[in-house]
């Protein structure tokens, strides 16, 4: 059934080329479902899209800065940890020269000590050494004084 | 009496009956409509808006799938706006270009995928609202009222400079131009779509579905290339209208 007398729009109404008030009322209701849509659709998932880009520019910027700031903070640590292992050799080291210092001069004095009670004893000792020496004498010259008044004593009597 | 045969031999053709030119009228006022086009420019529209709700309820900065998907579409039809007209001057088309596209492309598809032939109307017959040269044109002189638009608010009254630009003797093509672009929009849409119905129409009058399925998908896929050549083209002209012709 193709009604090919109409392709060619004979008729008064009807016919391909039929233009009536379809027209402009398509137009409009084009543009109203344009506005609907931009309203609906277009305009909120745009703004959701450029929050997105932002919000994705602004973390890789902070991330950006964050990751500087946290390089610096690790190169300054490191900086302190060979600081202060620094100071801790310095320190060990010299407490180290402390306690020698000390200690030798403990064993001095010690050494010292030792000598005076050496010589204080030695003194000593020849101190009474001489003393018994004397009484000795002492009692060498009585009894030989003893001895010979006896002695001269026996000789009278015969 | 040959078609009296014909149905005969073929008992699917009470379903493809081929029916052009034939309308059903609304009258509002004075105004004649024709009332299929319009019933299915309103499926058309209420689908669109429907997804659109649909796909908009609850956008959140990381997409959910249908959100996914609404992006998408609107970044490939930002895609189509940000070729022709330019990084800078976009934005504010985007709106008519998308609904160019997703227009032409729903009442296409509207036509191809929806068997209208079961739904009896009085007169005429249900199909996409695009195989009406209304419709097209129409659209295609909003594309150029879109442009022209365009360029005046761009360049003000030194827009029609450009009809002299490359030397005055191309005067009267330039102005030519103006009516050839409406004119080779509305039809090309208006052709394609409705050669495209005309051949399945005729296909299944003499072969129930082996040879009109291919020649449908073959459509389907015909009539989405026709929304973007439609949107592209509008897209394009708009640029035009508002770059410097010595870009071109």
């Amino acid at each position: 059934m193709i009604y090919l007398p109409l392709l060619l729009a004979e008729e008064i109404e009807g016919g391909l080329f039929d233009f009536n008030g379809t027209l402009p009322l398509m137009a409009l209701q084009f543009l109203t479902l344009m506005l609907l849509l931009n309203t609906i659709f277009y305009k909120p998932v745009t703004k959701i899209l450029d929050d997105r880009d932002e919000y994705i520019r602004t973390t890789l910027t902070t991330a950006s800065s964050m990751l500087v700031k946290a390089d610096e903070l690790a190169a300054k640590y490191e900086e302190d940890l060979s600081e202060a292992r620094r100071d801790a050799q310095a320190k060990i080291a010299a407490s180290q020269k402390e306690a020698q210092s000390i200690v030798s001069e403990d064993i001095k004095k010690a050494q010292m000590n030792a000598e005076k009670l050496i010589t204080e004893a030695s003194k000593q000792l020849n101190i009474q050494k001489e003393e018994a020496l004397k009484t000795l004498e002492d009692q060498i010259d009585t009894l030989s004084d003893q001895i010979k008044a006896k002695l001269l004593s026996r000789q009278s009597l015969k | 009496m040959y078609q009296n045969n014909l149905i005969d031999f073929n008992p699917y053709s009470c379903l493809s009956a081929v029916e052009v030119g034939k309308h059903l009228y609304w009258k509002i006022g004075s105004l004649q409509l024709h009332g299929q086009v319009f019933i299915v420019s309103w499926l058309v529209i209420a689908a669109l808006l429907t997804i659109s709700f649909l796909g908009t309820r609850n956008l959140q900065r990381i997409p959910e799938k249908f959100q996914n998907f609404m992006e998408f579409v609107l970044e490939f039809l930002q895609d189509i706006a940000k070729n022709q007209i330019g990084e800078h001057e976009y934005r504010p088309w985007v709106p008519y270009i998308a609904t160019l596209f997703l227009f032409i492309l729903g009442c296409n598809w509207a036509g191809a995928l929806i068997p209208w032939k079961l739904i009896h109307l009085p007169e005429g017959e249900l199909a996409a609202p695009t195989n009406d040269i209304n419709t097209t044109v129409a659209l295609s002189l909003l594309t150029s009222l879109a442009y022209f638009y365009a360029g005046l608010s761009k360049k003000g009254l030194g827009y029609f400079a450009r009809y002299v630009q490359p030397t005055p003797v191309l005067l009267p093509i330039n102005i030519l131009e103006d009516f050839t672009k409406p004119l080779s929009l509305s039809f090309r849409l208006f052709g394609n779509v409705l050669a495209d119905e005309l051949v399945v129409s005729v296909f299944t009058l003499l072969i129930p579905i082996l040879i009109p399925l291919p020649v449908m998908i073959l459509g389907l896929f015909a009539s989405s290339i026709q929304a973007l050549i439609f949107s592209t083209l509008s897209a394009a002209y708009i640029g035009e209208a508002m770059e410097g012709h010595g870009e071109e």
